[in-house]
């Protein structure tokens, strides 16, 4: 049975008036379907868990009708809010495949024999955004010979920019999860828990925390918890833990990833493992002051441009200007949208982060920078979901900002 | 019956009617509500051929064959007369013949596979028709 939509339920999204706007934008583009390939579509219009290779077929008007790997469908048909004549199936039988399936709906089904169909297109930084192949698009373009294919993907990118009441309480939620696993992480490395301890060990420790909260996943189109130490803090990024050893004297970056609703918990946190050096000390102080002030400028009406100055400025002004990453966020959205912000997609950098874009009310980005001096082998990562408002921003995570030394 | 029947002959049509009523009670149906049609594609007399297939919750209440267009079905299958006539004399299975391709499929197939124990059932049943192909 498909998911009854409540409008009292306080993680409510109205999916079906998401379809209307996407339908809306496709008339004013004279675009007769829209064939959805990239996970964050699922996600905006389907609000269920795809991770499978999925399609989402939306007709001029009605409801969409969404294809997934056979061995999924029944799961999707019981999360969605589609009826269960809209959530389909390929597999491996003859007329079943991936490209006689949808190719036929659109032809039998939907009725179009011929017309312009918008489909998905681009590039980004994770390897899973679902942007139609090249095998795909030219089998589907083989299969219907009437039709023009414009790329759509910005119908979507457009509409899901700025978040729903419902979406932003769900990204409160998963902040707030996010924390559980901080939580159970800084109790598990204090007091020499740490020693022995390696960065996958640490990463599951909170992976459990946060799914006992109720996070389903630590976002597998990314990099999952993604974890640091010692040199590798060294450029002021995290990535996937490795079997390294958390060691006394090195600083500990812990980028944990939690899933509610969809909606991705994304928060930050760094470590000095003590003993710490006054100069670790100082490049601590440093990055928590840059993050307060970067936080204190958000708003709505600026753009990232704009802060990414502030805080180079702000940086230079205390001495560690060398040391800081010169961009201070990155996109969120539900599962599959982490990447960049704005829906423009720019000429002279395409599918970057507008620089030029305007912060507007209810927009969700992650506040993030980086902080690196890998000749020190010592560098942080700050991440956190943060939605604009008016004359500010809320941070969602409620992890106390700073940098502890761990002993 | 020892005579064999034409495969999709009117007689054999009547026959699996009056077979599958008998054999399959709406519980051996699990009560469902589906139709199908099998496309008959280079049958030995050169046209195309259809079998369709109607049944509401559990019981069998149609069965037709014929040339042209078939009347309208939940699911369709496409294939050749001889893919076909394989499978109703047991030397090939229908779900192997969907997943090599050799039988298309059109309609909803998670809805489909979740048919597929009942589908076995009334292929076994038309299978024991004694008939010529």
């Amino acid at each position: 049975m498909p998911r009854k939509l409540d409008p009292k339920d306080k993680y409510y999204i109205d999916n079906p008036g998401r379809v209307k706007a996407i339908q809306a934008e496709m008339h004013k583009r004279g675009i007769d379907v829209y064939l959805g390939s990239r996970i964050r579509t699922m996600s905006f219009v389907m609000d269920t868990f795809c991770p499978w290779r999925s399609y989402i077929i939306i007709p001029p008007e009605g409801q969409p009708t969404y294809f997934t790997f056979v061995v999924d469908a029944l799961r999707i048909g019981d999360e969605t809010w589609l009826d269960g004549d809209h959530v389909r199936a390929y597999g491996p039988m003859g007329g079943m495949d991936q490209i006689s399936a949808i190719t036929d709906y659109i032809k039998d089904e939907v009725g179009i024999k011929k017309g312009r169909i918008g489909y998905e297109d681009g590039i980004s930084a994770y390897t899973a955004e679902g942007n139609l192949t090249h095998w795909e698009y030219t089998h589907f373009k083989d299969a219907l010979p009437g039709f023009e294919w414009v790329n759509a993907h910005d119908i979507i990118d457009a509409l899901s920019l700025i978040k729903d009441k419902g979406t932003i309480e769900r990204f409160r939620t998963a902040s707030l999860i996010v924390d559980e696993g901080h939580k159970a992480a800084r109790a598990a490395l204090e007091n020499g828990g740490y020693n022995g301890m390696t960065e996958t060990v640490i990463a599951g420790i909170a992976a459990l925390a946060m799914r006992k909260a109720g996070s389903v996943s630590e976002w597998n189109f990314a990099g999952l918890n993604e974890i640091s130490s010692g040199y590798r803090t060294g450029l002021g990024a995290c990535t996937p833990p490795t079997t390294k050893e958390i060691k006394a004297g090195e600083p500990l970056m812990l980028d944990f990833h939690a899933m509610f609703k969809l909606a991705l918990g994304d928060h930050s946190h760094n470590y000095l493992i003590g003993p710490a050096t006054k100069r670790q000390r100082w490049h601590a102080d440093n990055f928590v002051a840059i993050i307060q002030k970067v936080i204190d400028n958000y708003r709505a009406g600026t753009t990232p441009g704009t802060l990414a100055a502030i805080m180079m400025d702000y940086a230079e002004s205390r001495g560690c200007g060398d040391f800081i990453q010169p961009a201070c966020e990155h996109g969120i959205g539900l599962f599959g949208d982490e990447w960049r912000i704005g829906a423009v997609v720019n000429p002279d950098l395409p599918y970057w982060t507008d620089q030029d874009h305007v912060y507007q009310e209810n927009e969700v980005v992650v506040c993030a920078m980086q902080y690196a001096a890998p000749e020190e082998n010592i560098g942080f990562r700050y991440e956190n979901d943060i939605v604009i408002l008016k004359n500010g921003c809320e941070v969602m995570s409620k992890y106390p900002l700073g940098i502890e030394e761990i002993t | 019956m020892s005579e064999n029947l034409e495969y999709l002959s009117p007689a054999w049509r009547d026959e699996a009617l009056k077979r599958l009523q008998s054999e399959l009670t709406p519980e051996k149906m699990n009560k469902v509500t589906t139709s199908m049609s099998n496309i008959y594609k280079n049958c030995p007399k050169g046209v195309d051929m259809f079998l369709f297939v109607e049944c509401k919750e559990g019981k069998i209440t149609r069965v037709e064959t014929g040339t042209g267009e078939p009347p309208k079905a939940e699911f369709l299958i496409t294939g050749n007369y001889e893919t076909f006539a394989r499978i109703s004399r047991a030397e090939l299975g229908a779900q192997k013949a969907l997943m090599t391709g050799k039988l298309k499929l059109k309609g909803n197939l998670a809805k489909a596979l979740k048919l597929a124990a009942v589908s076995d059932r009334l292929n076994k049943v038309l299978a024991k028709i004694p008939a010529n192909y």
